[in-house]
């Protein structure tokens, strides 16, 4: 009860600092401003602090998400499907796609679906690492794409509940709620990862900060900025995602659930055996 | 090199960068990144880095000046202006925002020749021999995805070759999925071999990192401690306090991870021997930061156009200091020369 109870409040907190990082320009803008006016040296590197805070919090709910006892069906099955994943965000690289489309994601929300949040999380924050690994992309950004990504594969059960009410499973509305948390992921995943940067990137803060200015103001300018500069980028990625989805996503299902009955098979001793 | 000592060299470097915004210390960051990267590539080896730096800098200082320069509407000196009625873009365009969209693109063409340096000195094997010990399952998993890679384009090679001599063609985005579940299934029952493969050799007899209510209450504090160092930061503005408070929070999770780690054994094939070199490479890296965050004003390395854009200033001291994060580059030419065998004519005395 007590562990239980430590590993939400590890949850909540993760959430909670990962979400600030996001966040905290739209709801404290007059901190980055007084920093960058008064404390000079501080808005240089608050980029820089954010990545420790995204990477403590990544340390955090990995110790917590990679459990006590770790099977060995697990750690292979994880494995293969993140070298499936990385080679085809690897071909990714080599062909050209348009805009942010990545056909990585759609393994990420399937294998989440179906085999839960943390194995979710996982494949969607070791995908990131191994294709940074193979491609040489090991930048300053993989911490944000570990969490943002891991955060695609362990949101995508949520919409289980719906499916159930639906009576959805194994059938077509299932494959479009899917393909809805495709189209959601592909313009959030660009939305968040926007966030990182965009209150150091364009300059000095009063570029985008006012004194005195509202949170409603500040969310309208970040809209203009991410109509400007990512819709077209992140829509590209959303109709990807749903493509994908709804082109494989029944078949693949029907896959992966074939080979969760096998891959949780368990050997328990006859009643004979044991005596 | 020991790979200990490229990431001692690489923390500095990123340390060194976020820094400065003044684009004359960035351009000698530059400078001597790109050196090292000329120094560490290998010509004979694979290369993992997708675009060299200096053409990822030629790339990316035009664009990010040219979008800030339409984008951003401060600034005294006035180029031009774009008409009102384009949304977000429309205003004046100013040579300050220009010269800041040019120090943010070499700030960024900086910081990446800084990992690419990485990408190239050190080993993906070596990459994953540095996960903490308590990251022990995470680092198996990715080691099997790494080792499977070229299993898996091999396999999609075969897959291919298999279902051209079907007749498949490649028509519409319905023509991947012959190729995608093949891919799919396969990998999934070489999982499944896997893991027994892994069961019968003993893996899960290994010792797996320990994990307890003591270690989650650590967690715990920590995460608050984080918590409360950000909020210090971002809320309130005492960037000094917040600091502090979070790396108390980052060492009381780094004392978690070590205690987590404790009990896991790492045994290793072949030791990578730390030398004389990596204390050069290391001593390079503490002379800059002691030079940089001590014996220089920090005023000196803040540059910025806005309001009237001016020439930044240039301290020798500062350029001087930056040339400690080259000694990877000149022990990597002694190396390389110390390696080459010269011949030795008839007659002649080797030296």
């Amino acid at each position: 009860m007590t562990r239980r109870l430590l590993s939400t409040f590890i949850y909540v907190l993760t959430s909670v600092i990962g979400l600030l990082s996001f966040i905290y320009p739209f709801i404290w803008p007059e901190t980055i401003m007084a920093s960058a006016v008064h404390g000079q040296a501080h808005s240089a590197d608050a980029p820089l602090m954010l990545s420790v805070l995204i990477g403590l919090c990544f340390v955090a709910l990995l110790l917590e998400i990679q459990g006590d006892s770790v099977s060995t069906k697990f750690i292979a099955l994880l494995g293969v499907l993140i070298a499936i994943n990385s080679v085809l965000r690897f071909m990714e690289v080599v062909i050209p796609v348009p805009g942010g489309f990545s056909p990585l994601f759609f393994l990420i929300v399937m294998t989440g679906y179906t085999y839960g949040g943390r194995f979710g999380f996982l494949m969607g924050a070791l995908t990131l690492v191994v294709s940074a690994l193979i491609t040489g992309g090991v930048g300053p950004w993989l911490p944000y794409q570990m969490l943002t990504a891991g955060w695609v594969g362990l949101t995508a059960p949520l919409c289980r509940p719906l499916v159930r009410m639906l009576h959805a499973e194994d059938r077509w509305p299932e494959i479009l709620i899917l393909a809805l948390v495709g189209a959601f992921w592909g313009f959030f995943y660009g939305a968040v990862m926007n966030l990182y940067f965009w209150p150091f990137a364009g300059g000095s803060a009063d570029q985008y900060w006012e004194a005195g200015i509202t949170l409603a103001d500040t969310l309208k300018r970040y809209a203009v900025f991410y109509v400007a500069t990512s819709l077209v980028w992140d829509l590209a990625r959303a109709v990807g995602n749903t493509i994908m989805i709804l082109a494989f996503g029944a078949p693949t299902l029907r896959t992966l659930r074939r080979f969760q009955q096998r891959f949780t098979f368990e050997y328990v001793p006859g009643v004979s055996e044991v005596a | 090199m020991h790979p200990a000592a490229w990431f001692a060299w690489l923390a500095g470097a990123v340390v060194a960068a976020s820094s400065t915004r003044n684009p004359l210390y960035l351009v000698v960051l530059l400078l001597i990144f790109v050196l090292v990267v000329e120094a560490v590539r290998s010509p004979n080896v694979y290369t993992p880095i997708p675009v060299a730096p200096e053409r990822f800098m030629l790339f990316i200082v035009p664009v990010s000046a040219l979008f800030n320069a339409v984008s951003t509407h401060f600034g005294d000196t006035v180029l031009f202006s774009l008409p009102d009625f384009i949304p977000f873009f429309g205003g004046p365009v100013t040579a300050e925002a220009l010269v800041y969209g040019a120090t943010s693109g070499l700030l960024l063409s900086v910081l990446f020749a800084a990992f690419a340096v990485l990408n190239l000195a050190v080993s993906i094997r070596d990459m994953i021999r540095f996960i903490p010990r308590a990251f022990y399952p995470v680092a198996v998993v990715i080691s099997i995805a790494v080792t499977f890679v070229p299993t898996t384009l091999r396999q999609i090679q075969k897959i291919r070759e298999a279902q051209a001599v079907r007749g498949h063609r490649m028509r519409s985005l319905r023509d991947w999925l012959p190729l995608f579940m093949p891919l799919l299934v396969g990998g999934l029952e070489r999982a499944l071999q896997l893991a027994e493969t892994m069961t019968a050799r003993g893996f899960a007899s290994n010792a797996t990192p320990e994990k307890n209510a003591f270690t989650q209450v650590g967690t715990v504090a920590g995460l608050i401690l984080v918590l409360a160092g950000g909020l210090l930061r971002m809320a309130w503005g005492e960037a000094l306090w917040g600091n502090v408070v979070i790396a108390l929070g980052a060492l009381v999770i780094g004392g978690v991870v070590w205690q987590m780690g404790r009990h896991v054994t790492y045994t290793t094939y072949r030791r990578n021997a730390w030398t004389a070199r990596d204390w050069m490479v290391l001593t390079g890296v503490a002379v800059t930061l002691v030079v940089l965050f001590v014996f220089s004003d920090r005023l000196a390395r803040y540059y910025t156009p806005y309001p009237a854009v001016a020439l930044p200033v240039f301290e020798p001291l500062i350029g001087l200091a930056l040339l400690g994060f080259m000694i990877p580059a000149v022990v990597a030419v002694r190396g390389y020369l110390e390696s080459v065998q010269v011949p030795v004519m008839e007659g002649q005395r080797p030296s």
